[in-house]
C-alpha cells in the first residue's frame, strides 16, 4: 500500500517517540552512575557499583527464579491455548461461545482478588506455593494465546496437512513435520506473551508466595521501598528488562530471516 | 459528457529493480470510448492503472483528464473511479451504504446517500439486496455492487483492473453484458485492464498491449488480431501461425508453404520476416496450399487441425462437426485477410 | 461465508485442560473470595452469613472504588487515545514511535513504576533537567491527584493499545483505505467513515483489557501513590497481610468490589462489539 495518509502532524512523530523512550533514560542513567546527587542534571560519577550491589543483594537467585517462574508459565500455557484454540476453530467443541468465555475471563477478574481468595484453597490443599503460583499465572496468560493461536489457526491451510496425507505421512510426522514448522511464529509469539506475564508479575507472587518467593519484580519492589538505593534498583530493573527484550529482538529476526 | 484521458510518457520505476515497470506510457482514451489494456502478467498494466488513479506517483510523466494535468492530485480529487480484482466491499456497510459511500464522504447525509445509492443498485439489477451485509452476497453479486459503488460517484473515467478474472465464464459473460449495457445508458469513459483477448473483445472499442512495461500495439480490436506490431502481440491476441521466411520488396511473402502477398507488407521492407495467419480465417476447401493433417485438439465444440505443409505446421480453426480425420489430405484456402507479416 | 457444520463434539478433549485449569483457578478463587467476604469461610469461628466485612470498611469502601474507578477512567482515556495516535501514525509510514511502543510493552508494570519514580520524583530527572529542583516541582508522586500513576498506567496501555491496534490496521485497513481514495474520500472522510469503524472492535477490546488490568493493579499504586485514600487493590492486600485476621473478610470484600467492576466493565465491552458487525 502506498497510500500514505499523514492524519497526524509530522511534529506528533516526535512527541510520541519521547512519551514511549523518555521514561526509561532515568533508569539507564541511574543504573550506570555511583554518584548522582540532587539537583546534578547528569551523574557526576559514572560506573557499575549499581550492578554490583545487585548481585550482593541476591539477584542471581531471584533471576534463575524468575526465569524459571516464567518459562514454565510460557510452556504450559502455550500448550494448553494451542490445543483449545485448535479445538476451537475447528468446531469440533459444543458450546463454543461459552467455552471461549470462559478462556477469556481471566481478562475480566482482577488478578490479586483470584489470588487472594485462592490462597485458602492453595494453604488447606497444601499445594506447594510455586506450583499455586504457576497454576495462576497460566490462567492469566491463557487468554493471550489462545487468541494468538487462534487467529493463527483460522489463517492455518488445511491443505497442506491433507496434501502430506496423501504422500503416506503418518499423523506423528504430519505433527512434528507440518504443522508445528508452519506455526512456528504464532507459537513463539504466544510463548513470549506468556512469558511476560510471568515474569512481570508481582501481586500474585505476593500474596500466594508469601513473601518467600523471591522474583526479581518482589526484589525490586523491596529494593524500592528504601531510600538511596537508587542506582540498585535501576541496575536491576534495567537487568528485569533485558530478557523479555532479548526475546522480542530474537523472534523479530526469526520472522524476518525466516521469510528470506 | 464524457472526457479524454490522456497519458504521457507515464514512467514507474521501484526501486531495487533493475528494469522499470512502466516505460513511457502514451496513450489517449476519447470520450465515451472503452479501451482494454491488455498484457501478460507482470507487464505492467495494473501498474499503469494504480498510476492513473493516483494511488502511486509515477517517475515520470503526465496523466490528463479532459485536458488537466491531474500528475500531482492526490487519488480523491481527481474523479476517476477504480474498481479491483476483489470487490472490496466495505464490512462494517451494507450494500447500500457502499453504494452511497461516495456521496456520504462528499458530505450528505446518510439518508440522502442511500435514496442516490438506489438508482445505481437498479441499474447493475440487483435492487432488491440494498439491505443485506456484504458477506450475505455472492461473489458475481459483490462485484455488481463494487461496480455500482464505483459508478455512484460519478467519475469522470473508471478504470477496471481485471474486475471479472475471479468469476467462473458463465458470470464474466454477464458481467460483459452489464458492462456493454451501462455504456449505452451512461456515457462513460472506460479503461481496462485484462489478460484476456475476448474479454477485450468483447467490451473495448480500442486495444493498448503492453509487453514488459512498454506500449507494443494500440489500434482497435479487429486490426490487432489481423494486423499487430509484434509476434509478441500476435502471441497475446491468440495467434497460432507462425512462419518464417523471406519478405521481398513488392510485399510477398516467401516461405516452405509458397510465395503469399500480404497487403500492406511493402513498407516493411525486404528482409526475413514472419508470416502471421490468422487460424479462425483458414477454411479447408478442395483448392489451394495442400498438405496432411497430423494431429486434431479439440477447444470447445470447435477444433483446431495441425495441418503439416512441407514440414511446416498450419493451425486451422475447423467449424463444429467437421469430418476431418488425421493424415488426412487437405487444400487450405488462406484469404488475405488472415495474413500479416513482422520481423522476428 | 457461515459454516454449518454441528459440533462433534470431538475436540473437547482438546479444550478440556485448559478449560479445567481455568475453571479451577478463576472459579475457585473468586467464589472463595465471594464466600470470604460474606463470612462464610472464617479463618476462625463458624460460618454465618454476614455483610460485615463490607459495612466494616463503611465509606472508606465508597472512597476507594471511586479512586479506583477515576485512576482507571483517565489513564485508559489517554491509553485509547496515545495508542490510536501512535498506530495511525504508523500507518502513515513512521514506524518509530510503534518500534518505541514495542519496547514498552517488554517493560514489567513494577519496573515502569520505578523508572516513573525516578523520573517524576521531586529528585527525578524531570525536575533537574528542567531546572525545578527549588521545591517548585508538583508533586506528582504521592501526591493528591495521583499524575505519576495515571501517567504510568497511561504509558503502559498505550503501548498495548497501539500494538494491537497496528496489527488491525496493517491487516484489514490498508486496502479499503486506497477504495476509500478512489471513490473521492479525503483524509479525514477515510479516517472518519473507514479506518475508525473498522478499528473499532479492536479499540474496544484493548481498551476494556487495560481498563481491567488497571483496576487490577497493585505495584504501581504502592510506589507511586500515597497511602490515604487507597485504591481497591492496595486496600485488600493491605487487610489480606494485616496481623489482625479478622480483616481477612474485609479484604475479600474490597477484592469483590473491585471484581465486580472489572465484570461489568468486561460485559459492556463485549455487548458493544457484539453489535460491530464484523467482529469474528
Amino acid at each position: 500500500m502506498t497510500i500514505r495518509t499523514r492524519i497526524l502532524p509530522r511534529a506528533s512523530r516526535g512527541l510520541l517517540l519521547a512519551w514511549f523512550l523518555v521514561p526509561l533514560v532515568p533508569i539507564v542513567l541511574w543504573a550506570a552512575s555511583n554518584r548522582w546527587s540532587f539537583p546534578a542534571a547528569l551523574p557526576q560519577v559514572w560506573g557499575v557499583d549499581g550492578f554490583r550491589n545487585v548481585l550482593a543483594a541476591g539477584a542471581v537467585d531471584a533471576f534463575v527464579r524468575s526465569m524459571g517462574l516464567a518459562l514454565a508459565v510460557a510452556a504450559i500455557a502455550t500448550l494448553l491455548g494451542a490445543c483449545a484454540a485448535q479445538a476451537l476453530v475447528r468446531a469440533d467443541v459444543h458450546f463454543p461461545a461459552v467455552v471461549a468465555g470462559i478462556l477469556f475471563a481471566p481478562l475480566a477478574l482482577p488478578p490479586f482478588a483470584v489470588a487472594l481468595g485462592l490462597d485458602v484453597l492453595v494453604l488447606r490443599a497444601r499445594i506447594p506455593s510455586t506450583v499455586a503460583v504457576i497454576m495462576l499465572l497460566t490462567v492469566a496468560a491463557i487468554p493471550y494465546t489462545t487468541y494468538l493461536m487462534r487467529a493463527a489457526f483460522g489463517a492455518y491451510d488445511i491443505g497442506y496437512e491433507e496434501e502430506a496425507r496423501t504422500l503416506g505421512a503418518s499423523t506423528a510426522t504430519i505433527l512434528w513435520k507440518i504443522r508445528i514448522p508452519l506455526l512456528a511464529p504464532a507459537l513463539s509469539g504466544a510463548a513470549l506473551l506468556a512469558f511476560l506475564v510471568g515474569w512481570s508479575d508481582y501481586v500474585i507472587t505476593l500474596l500466594i508466595g508469601g513473601g518467600r518467593l523471591i522474583t526479581v519484580p518482589i526484589l525490586v519492589a523491596s529494593l524500592a521501598a528504601g531510600t538511596g538505593n537508587d542506582a540498585v534498583v535501576a541496575a536491576l530493573s534495567l537487568t528485569a528488562v533485558l530478557p523479555p527484550l532479548v526475546l522480542v529482538l530474537l523472534l523479530s529476526r526469526l520472522r524476518r530471516w525466516r521469510s528470506r | 459528457m464524457s472526457v479524454e484521458l490522456s497519458v504521457r510518457g507515464l514512467t514507474k520505476m521501484y526501486a531495487g529493480q533493475a528494469t522499470p515497470a512502466l516505460s513511457g506510457l502514451n496513450l489517449t482514451v476519447r470520450p465515451g470510448s472503452c479501451t482494454a489494456i491488455l498484457g501478460p502478467s507482470g507487464s505492467g498494466k495494473s501498474t499503469a492503472l494504480r498510476l492513473i488513479a493516483g494511488l502511486d506517483a509515477p517517475s515520470a510523466g503526465t496523466v490528463c483528464v479532459d485536458g488537466v494535468d491531474l500528475t500531482r492530485s492526490p487519488a480523491e480529487s481527481r474523479s476517476i473511479g477504480m474498481v479491483f480484482q476483489r470487490p472490496m466491499l466495505f464490512p462494517h456497510m451494507s450494500v447500500l451504504d457502499n453504494i452511497g459511500f461516495s456521496h456520504r464522504a462528499s458530505g450528505q447525509s446518510r439518508r440522502g446517500s442511500r435514496e442516490q445509492a438506489r438508482r445505481y443498485l437498479d441499474l447493475v439489477h440487483l435492487g432488491d439486496i440494498g439491505d443485506r451485509a456484504v458477506t450475505d452476497i455472492s461473489g458475481g453479486q459483490a462485484q455488481r455492487v463494487a461496480l455500482a459503488r464505483s459508478l455512484a460517484g460519478s467519475p469522470r473515467v473508471l478504470l477496471l483492473d481485471e474486475p471479472f478474472s475471479a468469476l467462473d465464464p458463465v458470470l464474466q459473460t454477464e458481467m460483459h453484458d452489464l458492462v456493454r449495457e451501462l455504456r449505452t445508458e451512461l456515457d462513460q469513459t472506460l479503461v481496462l485492464v485484462t489478460h484476456d483477448q475476448h474479454e477485450a473483445a468483447a467490451l473495448a472499442d480500442s486495444v493498448a498491449v503492453l509487453i514488459d512495461g512498454q506500449l507494443q500495439h494500440h489500434s482497435d480490436i479487429a486490426t490487432a488480431y489481423t494486423r499487430p506490431s509484434t509476434l509478441a502481440v500476435n502471441r497475446l491476441m491468440g495467434g497460432l501461425n507462425e512462419v518464417d521466411g523471406h519478405l521481398d520488396a513488392r510485399g510477398t511473402h516467401h516461405s516452405a508453404i509458397g510465395a503469399l502477398a500480404v497487403d500492406g507488407a511493402e513498407s516493411l521492407g525486404a528482409g526475413p520476416a514472419v508470416l502471421l495467419l490468422r487460424h479462425e480465417m483458414i477454411r479447408v476447401s478442395d483448392t489451394g496450399v495442400a498438405g496432411t493433417v497430423s494431429s486434431l485438439r479439440p477447444t470447445g465444440f470447435r477444433s483446431i487441425a495441425d495441418v503439416t505443409i512441407c514440414g511446416i505446421t498450419v493451425r486451422v480453426e475447423l467449424p463444429a462437426g467437421a469430418g476431418t480425420r488425421v493424415g488426412e489430405t487437405v487444400c487450405l484456402q488462406i484469404p488475405s485477410a488472415a495474413r500479416a507479416v513482422v520481423r522476428r | 461465508m457461515k459454516s454449518a457444520t454441528v459440533a462433534t463434539g470431538r475436540g473437547t478433549v482438546w479444550v478440556l485442560p485448559a478449560l479445567v485449569l481455568v475453571v479451577l483457578v478463576v472459579g475457585g478463587g473468586v467464589f472463595t473470595a465471594a464466600l470470604q467476604s460474606l463470612g462464610l469461610m472464617p479463618l476462625v469461628g463458624e460460618p454465618a452469613l454476614s455483610f460485615d466485612a463490607y459495612t466494616a470498611l463503611g465509606d472508606d469502601l465508597w472512597r476507594s472504588l471511586a479512586l479506583t474507578l477515576s485512576l482507571a477512567t483517565v489513564s485508559t482515556a489517554l491509553a485509547a487515545m496515545i495508542g490510536l495516535a501512535t498506530a495511525l501514525s504508523a500507518l502513515s509510514g513512521s514506524r518509530a514511535p510503534l518500534v518505541a511502543a514495542g519496547l514498552t510493552v517488554t517493560v514489567p508494570h513494577l519496573i515502569g513504576a520505578a523508572a516513573m519514580g525516578l523520573l517524576l520524583a521531586d529528585s527525578g530527572l524531570l525536575p533537574r533537567i528542567l531546572g525545578s529542583t527549588d521545591g517548585s516541582w508538583p508533586e506528582l508522586v504521592g501526591g493528591r491527584w495521583w499524575i505519576a500513576v495515571v501517567v504510568e498506567y497511561a504509558w503502559k496501555e498505550s503501548a498495548f493499545v497501539a500494538i494491537v491496534l497496528a496489527g488491525t490496521l496493517a491487516t484489514r485497513v490498508a486496502a479499503f483505505d486506497e477504495t476509500a481514495a478512489t471513490l473521492g474520500a479525503g483524509r479525514w472522510a477515510r479516517l472518519r467513515l473507514v479506518t475508525l469503524p473498522l478499528v473499532r472492535p479492536a479499540l474496544i477490546a484493548s481498551t476494556a483489557i487495560a481498563f481491567a488490568y488497571t483496576v487490577g493493579s497493585y505495584e504501581v499504586a504502592r510506589i507511586l501513590g500515597r497511602p490515604y485514600p487507597e485504591p481497591l487493590s492496595i486496600m485488600a492486600v493491605r487487610l489480606f497481610t494485616s496481623i489482625d485476621l479478622a480483616a481477612r473478610p474485609q479484604a475479600a470484600a474490597a477484592a469483590m468490589v473491585a471484581t465486580t467492576l472489572t465484570v461489568v466493565v468486561a460485559v459492556v465491552a463485549v455487548h458493544f462489539l457484539r453489535r460491530s458487525a464484523i467482529w469474528r
